[in-house]
């Protein structure tokens, strides 16, 4: 009975896929714009397709709605024709349970809609080519390939992309986000070889057509993954990888989110190619180390080659392709939980609550402090994990049901089950993103340096000192400063680090997302640093009222002062093989850093990194922007080092006549 | 003791790949353009900067044992990059007893040390460091024996040493800084190269003026003499590059 829900469902996306009129741009060579939902004449139709998809639609990104990588290996294997064959097998399979049977009919529903709209498509480029506004060959391209995806599996490199963007397309009209196009270098490279031994296609066609996709993925976060080792340990970078690598790079949008998975043996000509698109000033890629994600995801009983053929989704989340559902997220405070112990488990500066665990007084020592503090994360943990729950359970997962979602996800077809209700061949997972390791290392350092070991200052003292924001503590204010900060390779401050990721990564273990899965853990905030900071209260690391709090997994910012080589060593120290989600490590570096010469400095730098156990590193170009900003907001850029001829410097020490000359050599590079 | 300033971590600038630098204190010359000018006198140097209200002092004794470990801990690094600690200053060379053991120290580690030095120091100094050293890297500034005076120097002796070291089969890499009406006139150019070429040098670095240090002047409430000299433009760069390329194979830092 339930699964009559996705009956409905499947109604609506079918007319959703089919209602519109298909919008082809004279630059194409690859179709498939979800902007047909906006301009169509036929608004009333339309309107009644989007809310029956909408009805039944009201997922969020908590709630398993996107944020996934769909299994695209396996419909450019056996093609569009044949998963409507394997639903049929399947329903043949279960004729006897009625719920699967309307299950499967309903995914069917949405796969044939599927295949109409991309027949539409086609008409409409046959239509088009009586326009002498159109170009004649490119219409004809489009409604070749449509057609050969329609009636079997893609042949060519061009039917390839053109089926795997249309299936992005339909994601988008179905109101998704941040929808990964994976491994692209991987499924679609059987394709693209092919295609250039048989010499139809050049690297140059190959980048056009890729430009023509990404350039369209602008308002979004769609993880592209390149590289990466196989089973036996090879490192997978193909030509592809070059393609894909440049086309993302002559497109210069942020929305395709291009993720290297960097192996030890990554060829060094292509990852100094990275590292100079990084430098364009674009940021892309994201370097990821291969065997810290996966050793990290084997933690969690995947099957081998599972693992190995792990992508991301949204910015970092590592994710098994094609076989879970769709990703959630959640962020994680953690420097607010001081605040609960000093002020008797109630926030000074904002309406949060936590325990009242002792008297402060009553804490005599650093060992008493920590045992504090783990208990206030404990059930800090445990609260956050209810609340993620219950905001699962209350949702009647049949109610809303995904059918065409389903079939990019293994072994929904197979099983008859939507993707939320038992479908994907693993549990959901759930990634709790940690704030503020960087604030809460330098925060326990100085309480250590502090109070336990100068005895300074009492807890009395320095609770008083925050509470007032440290005004009239600025002498207290500024010995907190100076203790030890975390990003210096200094071991006083180094070990909290550790502790917070072995600490937290032990606490969300124990727990179990609602079908089983596990909640792992990320250092990684994307901005909500800045948020959460602005209503947390001074912490002990001597860090003001609403200043942010450190960044995603980097210490905080203007603090590691000693250096790239100092920072990478701190930063490599703890376990990331706990951090299964992911981890972020913004680090900024001057444009002449990136000249072929200081490549080969900056290669070994992360090389160095990853092998001594550091997990993601994503490089930005100090930007001219940046330069400026820095010259008005020193007190953000303490740490902005800038690099020429043979001499360092912090860009905010500086004179102002010889930052100008810095920004305009800047300009001129 | 060894009299420093500061270490400084991921130096990519002086020498093959990711370097620790070392500064030390105390220098024979007095480049009027020189960028590190706190490292000029043997005593600590007090900077405070106006733009942030911070103070500094820079300058400390130390032992080889006290900086080991500080150098020691990006080994990693240097082994993955063919880098390792450069002993700048200053002149480190007026240090070389000193620093003997603590090159040696390094070298024993694995480490591969460079000394950067303007080379107007007695011979018999290089000979008690060039068993732990893998390379110096050498300031050539003038060929004219009056403008070396000027700062300090003499030609004959930096002329002298180069050829020993060469001879003695050390790796010596030639530096020259392009100073602004010092060094970058068509005849300084010329001369350079000449004398260079004589003594059989093939490569060269070539090292544009800039002046980053100005702050420190101000910070040590000194005027500095380049303050308002602009650096070299593209052009002036590239012609000066071209009459150097002539003679050797040269390299812009």
């Amino acid at each position: 009975m339930s699964a009559d829900y996705s009956s409905i469902r499947a109604n609506g996306i079918y007319s959703l896929f089919t209602l519109p009129n298909p919008v082809i741009l004279k630059s194409e060579w690859i179709a498939g714009n979800k902007h047909s939902l906006f301009c169509d004449e036929n608004e009333l139709v339309l309107n009644y397709a989007k809310n029956m998809v909408d009805r039944f639609s009201q997922r969020s990104f908590i709630t398993n709605k996107d944020h996934y990588a769909p299994d695209y290996e396996h419909i450019l294997r056996v093609g569009l024709p044949g998963m409507i064959d394997e639903i049929d097998t399947s329903l043949e399979v279960h004729k006897n349970d009625s719920d699967k049977t309307t299950t499967l009919q309903a995914m069917k529903k949405t796969l044939c809609g599927f295949s109409e709209m991309i027949r539409k498509y086609m008409l409409q480029a046959e239509a088009l080519m009586s326009s002498p506004d159109f170009n004649k060959e490119r219409l004809q391209f489009i409604a070749n390939n449509c057609h050969a995806i329609v009636v079997g599996p893609p042949k060519t490199f061009a039917q390839a992309l053109q089926l795997v963007w249309f299936c992005h397309t339909a994601f988008l009209m179905e109101g998704r986000y941040a929808m990964a196009l994976g491994r692209m270098d991987r499924y679609l490279y059987p394709f693209y070889k092919a295609d250039i031994d048989q010499g139809i296609l050049t690297d140059e066609m190959v980048i056009e057509l890729l430009e023509n996709v990404f350039i369209r993925l602008q308002d979004d976060v769609v993880n592209i993954c390149i590289g990466g080792q196989n089973i036996r340990g090879e490192c997978e970078v193909n030509e592809l990888s070059r393609c894909i690598l440049r086309a993302v790079r002559s497109c210069n949008v942020p929305g395709p989110n291009l993720s290297l998975r960097y192996t030890k043996n990554t060829p060094d000509d292509f990852f100094d190619e990275c590292l100079e698109t990084i430098g364009t000033g674009l940021g892309y890629p994201a370097i990821m180390n291969d065997d810290v994600n996966i050793a990290a995801l084997k933690k969690y009983g995947y099957a081998e080659e599972d693992v190995y053929g792990y992508s991301m989704v949204g910015c970092i989340e590592n994710f098994v392709t094609g076989k879970q559902p769709p990703w959630s997220d959640g962020r994680f405070d953690t420097p607010r939980f001081f605040d609960y112990i000093f002020n008797n488990g109630v926030s000074a500066t904002n309406r949060s609550v936590g325990a009242d665990l002792c008297k402060l007084e009553d804490i005599s020592s650093m060992a008493d402090f920590m045992n504090v503090f783990e208990k206030q994360l404990s059930l800090g943990v445990d609260e956050y994990v209810f609340k993620f729950n219950s905001s699962n359970d209350s949702i009647n997962q049949k109610f809303f049901a995904e059918p065409f979602l389903s079939c990019f996800c293994r072994d929904c077809i197979g099983r008859g089950l939507d993707i939320n209700c038992g479908g994907s061949i693993y549990p959901s997972v759930h990634g709790a993103a940690l704030m503020g390791i960087g604030t809460v290392s330098d925060s326990l350092a100085a309480i250590e340096k502090v109070v336990f070991v100068d005895k300074a200052a009492t807890l009395v003292e320095l609770r008083d000192a925050m509470n007032a924001n440290f005004e009239g503590y600025g002498e207290l204010r500024q010995k907190l400063l100076e203790a030890p900060k975390y990003g210096n390779n200094d071991a006083f401050v180094d070990k909290y680090a550790v502790w917070f990721i072995d600490c937290l990564g032990s606490l969300f273990e124990k727990k179990k997302t609602r079908d089983g899965g596990g909640i792992y853990i990320a250092a990684a905030a994307n901005v909500s640093n800045i948020h959460a900071g602005k209503i947390i209260n001074a912490t002990p690391d001597g860090r003001l009222r609403s200043e942010p709090l450190s960044d995603a997994a980097s210490p905080t910012y203007g603090r590691d002062t000693r250096g790239a080589t100092s920072t990478v060593n701190s930063l490599s120290k703890p376990d990331y093989t706990k951090v299964a989600c992911g981890s972020v490590v913004n680090q900024k570096f001057s444009p002449s850093m990136f000249t072929p010469e200081k490549r080969r400095k900056l290669m070994p730098l992360i090389k160095t990194y990853f092998k001594n156990g550091g997990q993601e590193i994503q490089i930005n170009a100090t930007s001219r922007e940046t330069l400026i900003d820095a010259m008005e907001h020193p007190d953000k850029y303490q740490n902005l080092v800038v690099r020429v001829s043979g001499f360092s410097a912090f860009y905010v020490t500086l004179d102002k006549d010889v930052q100008l000359d810095i920004l305009n050599r800047t300009q001129q590079e | 003791m060894l009299n420093i300033s500061n270490i400084q971590h991921f130096s990519v600038g002086d020498g093959e790949g990711i370097r620790t630098t070392v500064f030390f204190k105390g220098c024979n010359l007095r480049c009027p353009w020189c960028h590190n000018p706190e490292n000029l006198s043997t005593s600590p140097a007090v900077l405070t900067y106006s733009s942030t209200g911070k103070t500094e002092t820079l300058g400390r004794l130390v032992s080889a044992e006290d900086i080991l470990p500080e150098l020691l801990e990006d080994k990693d690094f240097y082994d993955e990059s063919n880098g390792g600690v450069t002993l700048s200053g200053g002149e480190a060379m007026l240090q070389a007893s000193e620093i003997a053991p603590l090159a040696s120290m390094l070298k024993e580690n694995g480490v591969s040390v460079l000394v950067d030095t303007a080379g107007c120091v007695a011979y018999s100094s290089f000979q008690i460091l060039n068993p732990f050293i893998s390379g110096y890297l050498f300031d050539f500034k003038t060929a004219d024996e009056n403008k070396y005076r000027e700062i300090g120097g003499n030609l004959e002796v930096v002329v002298e040493n180069i050829r020993r070291l060469n001879e003695d089969g050390m790796t010596v890499w030639i530096r020259i800084p392009l100073i602004p009406n010092f060094n970058t006139s068509q005849r300084s150019i010329q001369a350079i190269c000449e004398r260079l070429s004589d003594i059989g040098i093939r490569h060269v670095d070539l090292l544009p003026f800039h002046r980053l240090g100005s702050a420190k002047y101000e910070a040590m409430g000194l005027e500095y003499a380049y303050k308002s000299q602009q650096p070299l433009t593209k052009e002036e760069l590239g012609n000066i590059e071209a009459i150097y390329k002539a003679y050797f194979s040269v390299k812009i830092e």
